[in-house]
């Protein structure tokens, strides 16, 4: 069963990992509606 | 372009134990959310001693105390490694205390806010006085003080923020306003801090790079603070006012704002500035943030580490006129993370490192060393945040594979090979990038390394004016050498083949023998064009300098003294090729240093023209033994001269009439006149002397510091002599004669060209003043001759010899002066008249 | 996490119903993935933020996590994570991931 499709998604991204734009380009394409994204800095 | 180059770096770390929880925003966010937190109440048991604070490795490394390769033997963790012996300065700075910084701090306040205890100022006063670099007018903006009770009451100053040391109040920092939220003392606070540790970081740098304070013509601060008041929030302009106190009196400034790509940009920005003629000399500086003090110091305390973001990180770097040295930043190599770039980890290494590379056709291995973000893993790690150099470093890889540059199965030698440890606190904008700086331009002068790349990155979104992501990045290399002059006079285009200007408006032989010279030239592949008209020379002149002609011919050039010329010729008979150094011009009024200088100049023409090591040759002159034992002197001294032998059958060093015609060496050495002579007789003999048809004309000049290449021939020089002028002159352009003329001068000055100049001026000039009598000992049968005095030294040599009591006596012998003695002294004469430098 | 993401977490839950929520994730390493994953389904483990002591029990999940991979466009994934594979330590942090969802999820 299709965990993002039609989900409410919250980003969290890490600008040292895979920061927020870029997940919820992907999630989008997955059918999740970005519900809010932030990219966190640790440094 | 002439690039600009990093002609200094100056690091400084503030030890601020007090501040950590006063003003690091992990504490005072803590304080009000749980004031109760046990994290609060542990800390203190958690805060470095200064000593232990000094002596950490990565904070020597900082300093330039401890390599980046030497910290990278350190076995991790660092924090319970110490340094032996670790000193407080270091050669790119400085570890400071608290309570000097707190002084400091008020040295920088103008407005009367920082307000400390008298018995505090009076204590540490002293140690700022004792501070190697804090100048008398930075001491003298100290003010005394305020009496305890004063500092002590509380109700009075209810909006100020305490300073404490070692959990003793000290003093206070004032708001500067009752309403202006942005005056707040919080802010003042923060922003003095900033400042003061910017100026302690810019004399350190003005004492790395030995650079004059009123040389420096423009600042730009890269911190990531904000100065104003309600009306203008981020007014701005940190950079003069650091200047100001740091003595910096010509130089205005501006801030630069990137979060922590700032640091990237603003060496950019300098780099821009001094490469583009506007600015000789820009400081950039990063001072440090209060804020970032122990920002992750719940989860080192939580893991039974000391609190180690317990300093202030600030730098500075100094981006001047290109000097022929210091590594240059190629601004043609920049990486830009652009508004269309997007925040894939992907895209952004891609616009920040593969773009600009491939831009200049060089690959991820090409760069020899890149400094990313340049955090100390010791204070990462913990926090959950990684090593980020490491992951920096990764990224680059992996997009090199991606890419197909490299294998993934060699993805970990490359961190190895072309990644550095992480050493830099966590201070946002002080690890983006510029660390490296300081060891880069050692390593890239010591040729160790020959590039680096310097990527600075930010988080723009936690401003929340935008999502976005940002970056900068630029390249470093060796400086490649080009000194303002020669890149003036070079085209902008490099052209295949040298285009030489040819201007001999009053030939003997008419315009026609040298229209036929030029269209000779270009027949045989050269460029040449013909500067005709009533003002060639000027015009000559003015397309040298511009680069429209990268070389000139010419009849006649008024050479400043210093530069004579350099002749080629085909000897008679054996067809040999001989450099006849010097022709025309002057060297130097001195003699024995005009020799010396032609002999250089000779070198360096046969180097251009293709002769790796030539051989030398001086011709049996006046003179000319004391240029031998001068250049023996250099050759000795670290710069290697290849000797010609005579080829008469007693040898020796000295040429004669028959070594020229010979060619027994590649550069025959002699005074401009006796020169030019030579090159009249042995140019103009097969047309009974009217009209020079041999060789390549008297040759370009040549000098110390003098770039410009323009060769003489004479206004009696025929078709072939100036067409073979045009080939000389193409050929030492294309050999880079200006190049191989700077690097053998330094060679010679390294080797003491100086000194022996020096010491043969005062020769000269002591052979000219009065000399006391000496009386001659007893005769005796003179029966050994002793060579290698110079003639005029001879009449002073004999009364040398007869102080120390040996008879001598002067006589011109068939290949030159000598002095006669008893064989039975010889020795003893010998070793007098090399002891007083007569012969060698 | 951010004090601020914290709340946007609690008040979209609230507003949407934690049913219809999943949390997407790209943290650098395999603890901070863990502490965030707490965060959203046990709550904030450092009882600094809004969701300290609130047991949201989201479904969460790293963008790296096979299952993310496998629903997301294959070229937009090549694009804007794959590289990252060779950096992270994926497997770490499907291992963190993992053992949270475990114990805490409730969806």
């Amino acid at each position: 069963m299709a965990i993002l499709q039609g989900k409410k998604a919250i980003v969290i991204g890490d600008r040292d990992g895979i920061p927020g734009p870029a997940i919820e380009l992907c999630i989008q394409s997955a059918g999740a509606d970005i519900a809010f994204s932030a990219t966190e800095c640790f440094v | 372009m002439n690039n600009s180059v990093l002609k200094g770096a100056g690091y400084v770390l503030v030890h601020v134990p007090g501040m950590v929880t006063h003003h690091g925003t992990t504490q005072t966010t803590e304080r009000i959310v749980n004031p109760d937190s046990d994290y609060l109440k542990q800390l203190p048991e958690h805060m470095r001693s200064y000593e232990d604070c000094v002596a950490y490795p990565p904070n020597q490394t900082y300093i330039g105390n401890l390599s980046i390769e030497d910290l990278g033997e350190v076995p991790e963790p660092w924090y319970d490694k110490k340094i032996e012996g670790a000193d407080r300065f270091g050669p790119f700075g400085e570890i400071m205390p608290e309570d000097e910084f707190v002084l400091l701090m008020q040295i920088c306040d103008a407005f009367d806010l920082v307000h400390l205890d008298k018995s505090f100022v009076q204590q540490v006063r002293p140690k700022l006085e004792a501070h190697p670099l804090i100048t008398e007018t930075m001491l003298s903006l100290i003010k005394e003080g305020h009496d305890e009770a004063d500092i002590l009451d509380q109700e009075s100053h209810k909006a100020a923020l305490p300073i404490y040391i070692d959990g003793r109040m000290v003093g206070y920092v004032k708001q500067a306003h009752d309403l202006d939220v942005n005056l707040s003392a919080h802010v003042i606070f923060e922003n003095l801090a900033s400042k003061a540790s910017s100026v302690v970081t810019v004399l350190h740098l003005l004492n790395n790079s030995g650079i004059d304070p009123a040389a420096v013509e423009y600042v730009i601060d890269c911190s990531e603070e904000a100065c104003g008041d309600m009306n203008q929030r981020g007014g701005g302009n940190f950079a003069k006012a650091t200047a100001e106190i740091a003595g910096l009196s010509g130089a205005t400034g501006s801030d630069t704002r990137g979060f922590c790509a700032a640091p990237a940009h603003a060496v950019v920005e300098a780099s821009a500035l001094v490469t583009s003629g506007a600015f000789k000399n820009v400081v950039v500086v990063g001072g440090g943030s209060t804020a970032k003090l122990g920002m992750n110091g719940k989860d080192h305390i939580k893991k039974g580490l000391p609190l180690l973001e317990d300093c202030l990180g600030c730098f500075a770097a100094l981006i001047s006129e290109n000097d022929g040295a210091s590594p240059e930043i190629n601004l043609d190599i920049l990486g830009r993370h652009t508004v269309g770039t997007g925040s894939s980890p992907q895209a952004v290494i891609e616009s920040l490192v593969t773009r600009p590379l491939a831009s200049a056709g060089l690959t991820i291995t090409d760069v020899d060393k890149y400094s990313p973000e340049m955090q100390n893993p010791d204070i990462t790690k913990p926090a959950g945040a990684g090593d980020v150099p490491e992951a920096n470093y990764k990224m680059i890889a992996a997009l090199g594979v991606k890419l197909g540059q490299i294998e993934r199965s060699d993805l970990p030698q490359f961190v190895k090979d072309h990644g550095l440890k992480g050493f830099a606190p966590t201070q946002g904008h002080i690890p983006s990038g510029v660390p490296y700086l300081g060891f880069a331009r050692e390593s890239l002068m010591e040729g160790r390394t020959k590039n680096a790349m310097i990527i600075g990155k930010g988080s723009l979104f936690l401003g929340r004016m935008t999502n976005q992501f940002d970056g900068i990045s630029f390249f470093l290399q060796a400086n490649t050498k080009k000194d303002a002059a020669d890149v003036a006079a070079a085209p902008a285009v490099i052209r295949d083949v040298p285009v030489i200007g040819v201007s001999v408006p009053d030939s003997e032989l008419g315009e026609e023998a040298v229209r036929a010279a030029v269209e000779q030239a270009n027949r045989s592949g050269y460029r040449a064009t013909l500067i005709e008209g009533a003002h060639c020379l000027e015009q000559m002149d003015e397309w040298i300098q511009s680069g429209k002609i990268d070389a000139a011919v010419a009849a006649h050039y008024a050479f400043p003294i210093g530069v004579s010329t350099v002749g080629r010729i085909q000897t008679p008979a054996l067809g040999k090729e001989l450099f006849i150094a010097t022709t025309t011009g002057t060297s130097a009024t001195d003699r024995a240093e005009a020799l010396v200088r032609n002999a250089i100049a000779g070198i360096v023409a046969a180097k251009s023209c293709g002769i790796e090591n030539p051989s030398v040759g001086i011709a049996n002159i006046e003179g000319g033994r004391q240029c031998e034992r001068m250049l023996n002197a250099l050759s000795e001294s670290g710069y290697p001269i290849r000797f010609a032998g005579s080829a008469r059958s007693d040898g020796g060093l000295l040429m004669r009439g028959n070594d020229l015609l010979q060619a027994t060496a590649d550069v025959m050495v002699m005074d401009s006149l006796t020169g030019n002579l030579m090159m009249k007789v042995l140019s103009a003999f097969t047309t009974g002397g009217g009209v020079e048809t041999i060789g390549y004309g008297y040759g370009p000049g040549i000098g110390e510091g003098y770039s410009k290449k323009i060769l003489i021939v004479s206004r009696a020089s025929g078709t072939p002599v100036i067409a073979n002028a045009i080939a000389y002159a193409s050929q030492i352009v294309e050999g880079n004669l200006s190049g191989i003329a700077r690097s053998e001068y330094e060679k010679a000055h390294k080797a003491g060209l100086s000194g022996l100049i020096e010491a043969a001026r005062q020769k000269d000039r002591a052979s000219d003043g009065e000399r006391p009598a000496v009386a001659a000992p007893p005769k005796e049968v003179c029966t050994e001759e002793i060579h290698g005095v110079e003639v005029m030294d001879l009449e002073e040599a004999v009364e040398v010899l007869w102080a120390a009591g040996v008879y001598a006596e002067s006589g011109m012998g068939c290949t030159g002066p000598v002095v006669m003695i008893n064989e039975a002294r010889s020795e003893q004469a010998h070793a007098v008249l090399r002891e007083k430098g007569y012969i060698s | 996490m951010d004090l601020e993401n914290q709340k946007r977490v609690k008040d979209i839950a609230e507003q949407f119903g934690p049913e219809n929520v999943v949390v997407v994730l790209g943290a650098a390493e395999g603890e901070a993935a863990g502490l965030a994953a707490e965060t959203v389904t046990a709550g904030d483990p450092t009882y600094a933020g809004p969701l300290a002591g609130v047991s949201l029990g989201l479904l969460v999940y790293h963008i790296c996590e096979p299952e993310m991979k496998e629903e997301v466009d294959a070229d937009i994934y090549d694009e804007q994570v794959s590289m990252m594979e060779m950096v992270l330590d994926v497997d770490e942090i499907i291992s963190e991931m993992t053992a949270i969802r475990e114990q805490y999820t409730k969806y």
